[in-house]
């Protein structure tokens, strides 16, 4: 590309004339402890959120404990920084410190790029890799592909997701149904609501939540290895093997049997997750992202949650990350930040907001609900039972698992023919990576 | 037709009408509900009461009030430059009918046939590069360069049809182009004129990926970049969305309908011949 | 006649500001797009020469070339429908509604029908989602009907060209109604002495006098066709499966899901290429016409 150094005159004009302020951030570092810093922050969590809660707390602190320095804090929007992320950090514009995806396509390209520091140092230094079990580490470390699982740290993850089955309990009594602790027993509720001429899932087609339904079928016959091919591409995966094979078949089966909608193929998350909340639907089988707003806004029934029954795995990973961009003109300051977000005392906060924290102290979890949703979690990772997402193998690769999902929720295509459009993508992308 | 027959006529149109405003209706009764009771009954029930909160905590959230003037100086600036532009262009091809003016159309034309992605890499770096990135005169230029493309296209097609004859005779009064362009041109072109301020005001006013790109900072965003924060990363916050829409759009409604009477007939061929 | 024709090249002047303008703004960032198309670049660092290798690909992209199809319907959703129901609105108000009713009432109806190019792509998607919901959507409750509107393979495009057509209806009939203003009313007056009926007027007077609005019209909206993708995005996202997918999203996903800059540049050049043959093309024959 073509750099336009001699025009810097031109802008200098032209920054005097737009007389718009760029968002300052031109603050250099200065060496004693005194002299006034600021600290550029930004994430994209709402601030009613369990996240966006703690780590107002912990911006509070970070000032209380560093008096030099002023946070200054924005709010973005999450599409804005997945679409310009790259440019940004690749500016003087960027943060010194902000919130970003996990995930190959996301944290993983911009650790190719050189665009964030290597925190590999700091995370032994200050131990945050003690504070985060085995599979909450992947999403944090990327190889020089941009492979997450192995290699330098250049994130650090606060808080942890999976998806679960949410239940609506006077449904369930209404047309009782206990709490199923097999797979045997879960399908045999879901007859017992079809044959009461209830849909017993509430299901969204056109965006995640369908994709994530195959994908919990298909891990309850896959085991570690399995994962281990599919998503750090250790081995090859087969998509017309018993997993895959299985998720397709059961989730077109579901749709044929009344236990998902026909007609849920164009419908977003929100619809899903409102339904719910109506009452409209005794289950819907969704992500933790949920829970604080469940626990919140549902007022005219009681609801539970357990994991899904007869799987050792589910999809579930880290939350976002904390990182440093390389043009960060204030590590240091970051690092500490950081350091704070971790201690009990966030993480308590966390967690009794209805998040799912990584290193709370369980004595201080006083919220019932948030307890239960903790507990649920330290199940899942004591069994290292994190399955990521289906989305995450390759770039671009979410819509492909919309588009493959949505048909068979239609009916326009078999379960073999999907597969086969679920492979290609797939084997493109390890081609590339390869390359 | 008299009588009954266009009572009709109106009638139609106005259901028409009001089918047209539906979904704003809804977007209306989101905007005044809790978001406990979107949850509870949904997006198409009538809402229990008026619930503002949702209006007041977003415009606090986001500092609306900045977001408004940013929109306001960058459409504003933006319809008046490439209004501008539009009619020296359309002067030139229109009436001036200079040579090769169906390649300098299509030349024009290209700003409105690339997809915007494509502009965003390299105006990406070349507003770095004269240091130009996360300011709000990047967004002017860049958006003045598209509007007045289709305002150059319109009018020149306009002015196509200009009276020949009116032209003549200004200049045989010794009136030179540039006053013949201000004094005859421009008057009886009005009407067009007063819809390409109201389509680039509005236009640039709902511009959601340009500012998405180059307003990095809090401070120099516009409303819709601003209404982006609602739409989260695994769902959205319906009722605040409807509320902001609302905020967002009054002031480009408010525009069109402050505007909308310049758009009725200013001087007429007629008037001058 | 002592006009001064003698130079039809001191009209050059007035185009050099918007000449300066688009050169930096839309050709030079064109040829650099057209230059990253030639590379594999993620957007950031070095981009790598890779020759016509992007080009070759997209050749053998079927879904790409298969999402054109939909591209017709879509024009006729955005420029073909629009512009004739536009027409027939833009007449009805100015010298129908205009002149019974006053034309308080004609620009009230004006500014509904405008309404909906106002409200934010994002927004109206949504409300449009919830209006059609299979289950509790209003316009199924409406009709008594039970269908799926979004969700439906066969369905979906349909549906997503009738959300289109309320998209656009509202700038044709505003700028038809000011090409209307330009018309002399003598014209219309003989017309009527003449006792012509409504719908003579409007294919002998009101068609041909506002003619360069209508090329206007149907070019711009055409291009918008071809490169859609906001709201078809927020509709369906091209589903389902891909039964409303339509070329755009190609450079979409490249450019900002897969970061793969150098193939995106490929997409959107040929797109750009494709619409600026079909915009020439269509310049020639306007300007044949007038």
């Amino acid at each position: 590309m073509v750099k336009l150094r001699g025009a810097a005159v031109l802008a200098a004009a032209a920054l005097a004339l737009s007389a718009c302020g760029s968002g300052g951030g031109s603050d250099t570092p200065s060496p004693s402890g005194t002299q006034p810093r600021v600290l550029k922050l930004w994430h994209y969590e709402s601030a009613d959120s369990a996240m966006g809660k703690a780590w107002a707390e912990a911006i509070k602190k970070f000032e209380a404990s560093h008096p030099n320095v002023t946070v200054k804090f924005e709010e973005k929007g999450f599409e804005q920084i997945q679409k310009t992320a790259s440019m940004v950090l690749n500016s003087d514009e960027a943060p010194d410190i902000m919130e970003y995806n996990k995930g190959n396509a996301t944290s993983g390209l911009l650790s190719k790029q050189g665009l964030l520091t290597d925190l590999s140092e700091e995370v032994t230094k200050r131990g945050w890799d003690k504070l985060l079990p085995g599979g909450l580490q992947t999403t944090a470390r990327y190889d020089d592909r941009g492979v997450m699982g192995t290699g330098k740290w250049f994130g650090v993850p606060n808080y942890g997701e999976f998806v679960m089955v949410y239940y609506n309990k006077e449904l369930f009594d209404k047309h009782k149904v206990a709490v199923p602790t097999t797979y045997e027993e879960f399908t045999a509720a879901l007859d017992t609501f079809v044959k009461a001429g209830v849909t017993p899932i509430s299901n969204a087609g056109a965006e995640y939540p369908a994709q994530q339904i195959f994908y919990q079928l298909a891990l309850t016959k896959a085991q570690k290895p399995w994962l281990e091919a599919f998503q750090s591409y250790k081995g090859k995966v087969d998509f017309h093997g018993p997993e895959f094979t299985y998720g397709a078949d059961t989730f077109a089966d579901w749709v044929k049997k009344g236990y998902i909608a026909k007609n849920s193929a164009g419908l977003k998350a929100e619809d899903m997750g409102v339904a719910f909340m109506n009452g409209k639907f005794p289950i819907v089988i969704s992500g933790s992202w949920w829970y604080g707003r469940f626990a919140s806004e549902i007022k005219d029934f009681e609801w539970g949650h357990f994991l899904f029954p007869g799987a050792t795995m589910s999809p579930g990973s880290s939350g976002n990350l904390w990182v440093v961009p390389e043009k960060s003109e204030n590590k240091d300051l970051a690092y500490d930040f950081i350091d704070i977000t971790m201690t009990k005392d966030i993480q308590n906060l966390l967690g009794n907001s209805g998040g799912v924290p990584v290193a709370a102290d369980p004595a201080a979890i006083t919220d019932a609900k948030s307890k239960e949703l903790i507990e649920t979690f330290n199940k899942l990772t004591t069994s290292d039972g994190l399955a990521f997402y289906p989305d995450w193998p390759a770039p671009g690769y979410y819509d492909v698992m919309v588009a493959g999902v949505q048909e068979l929720i239609n009916g326009s295509k078999t379960s073999a023919q999907v597969l086969d459009e679920l492979a290609k993508p797939y084997e493109d992308n390890l081609a590339d990576i390869g390359n | 037709m008299r009588g009954p027959g266009r009572w009709a006529v109106l009638f139609a149109l106005v259901v028409l009408a009001v089918v047209m405003i539906f979904p704003f209706l809804i977007v209306g009764m989101n905007a005044i509900k809790s978001p406990a009771e979107y949850s509870s009954q949904g997006p198409l029930s009538l809402p229990d009461g008026l619930y503002l909160q949702g209006i007041v905590d977003f415009w606090n959230r986001v500092e609306f009030g900045t977001k408004l003037w940013n929109s306001f100086v960058i459409s504003a600036s933006v319809a008046v430059l490439a209004v501008v532009l539009s009619v020296l262009n359309a002067y030139a091809l229109g009436i001036g009918r200079v040579k090769g003016r169906l390649w300098i159309l299509v030349l024009f034309l290209v700003a409105n046939t690339l997809p915007q992605e494509a502009l965003a890499y390299p105006l990406y770096y070349l507003a770095k590069a004269v240091g130009l990135y996360d300011t709000q005169l990047a967004v002017i230029i860049v958006m003045t360069a598209i509007q007045a493309a289709f305002g150059t296209y319109l009018l020149s097609a306009v002015l196509g049809q200009f009276p020949k004859e009116i032209l003549e005779a200004a200049a045989i009064d010794g009136a030179g182009r540039l006053r013949s362009l201000w004094r005859i041109v421009v008057p009886i072109s009005r009407p067009t004129i007063n819809v390409l301020l109201i389509f680039f005001f509005i236009w640039t006013w709902n511009e959601f990926f340009l500012p998405l790109i180059f307003l990095i900072s809090n401070d120099t965003q516009t409303v819709p970049v601003a209404l982006g924060v609602l739409q989260g990363e695994k769902y959205m916050d319906a009722t605040m969305s409807s509320a902001s829409a609302l905020l967002g759009v009054v002031p480009a409604i408010a525009f069109f309908l402050i505007f909308q009477r310049t758009l009725t007939r200013g001087v007429t061929v007629g008037a001058i011949k | 006649m002592r006009v001064r024709t003698s130079g039809r090249r001191g009209y050059w002047l007035y185009l050099i500001p918007s000449l300066l303008l688009f050169l930096a703004v839309i050709v030079v960032p064109f040829l650099m797009n057209v230059g990253a198309s030639f590379t594999r670049w993620s957007g950031v660092g070095t981009p790598r020469w890779i020759g016509l290798d992007n080009y070759t690909r997209l050749l053998a992209d079927e879904r790409f070339w298969q999402s054109f199809q939909h591209n017709v319907g879509l024009i006729v959703a955005m420029a073909v429908v629009p512009t004739a129901i536009g027409l027939v609105l833009a007449a009805a108000l100015f010298d129908y509604i205009g002149k019974r009713f006053g034309t308080r009432t004609a620009s009230a109806l004006r500014a509904m029908y405008y309404l909906p190019q106002v409200l934010p792509v994002a927004v109206a998607g949504v409300v449009w989602g919830w209006m059609l919901h299979p289950s509790y959507g209003a316009v199924n409750q409406i009709f008594g009907l039970d269908l799926d509107w979004l969700g439906d393979p066969d369905l979906a495009l349909a549906t997503v060209m009738g959300i289109m057509v309320w998209f656009q209806l509202g700038y044709p009939v505003v700028i038809f109604m000011a090409g209307l203003q330009r018309v002399d009313p003598s014209y219309y007056e003989a017309a009527e002495i003449d006792g012509a009926s409504w719908w003579r007027k409007f294919w002998h007077i009101t068609i041909p006098q506002i003619r360069p609005e209508i090329f206007v019209v149907l070019l711009t909206c055409t291009i918008a066709a071809l490169k859609v993708f906001g709201p078809i995005f927020v509709l369906t996202r091209g589903g389902p499966g891909n039964a409303t997918m339509v070329p755009s999203y190609f450079s979409y996903l490249n450019f900002f899901q897969k970061s793969n800059v150098g193939y995106g540049s490929a997409i959107a050049t040929v797109l750009a290429l494709i619409i600026i043959v079909v915009t020439f093309l269509f310049l020639r024959v306007q300007e044949r016409e007038s």
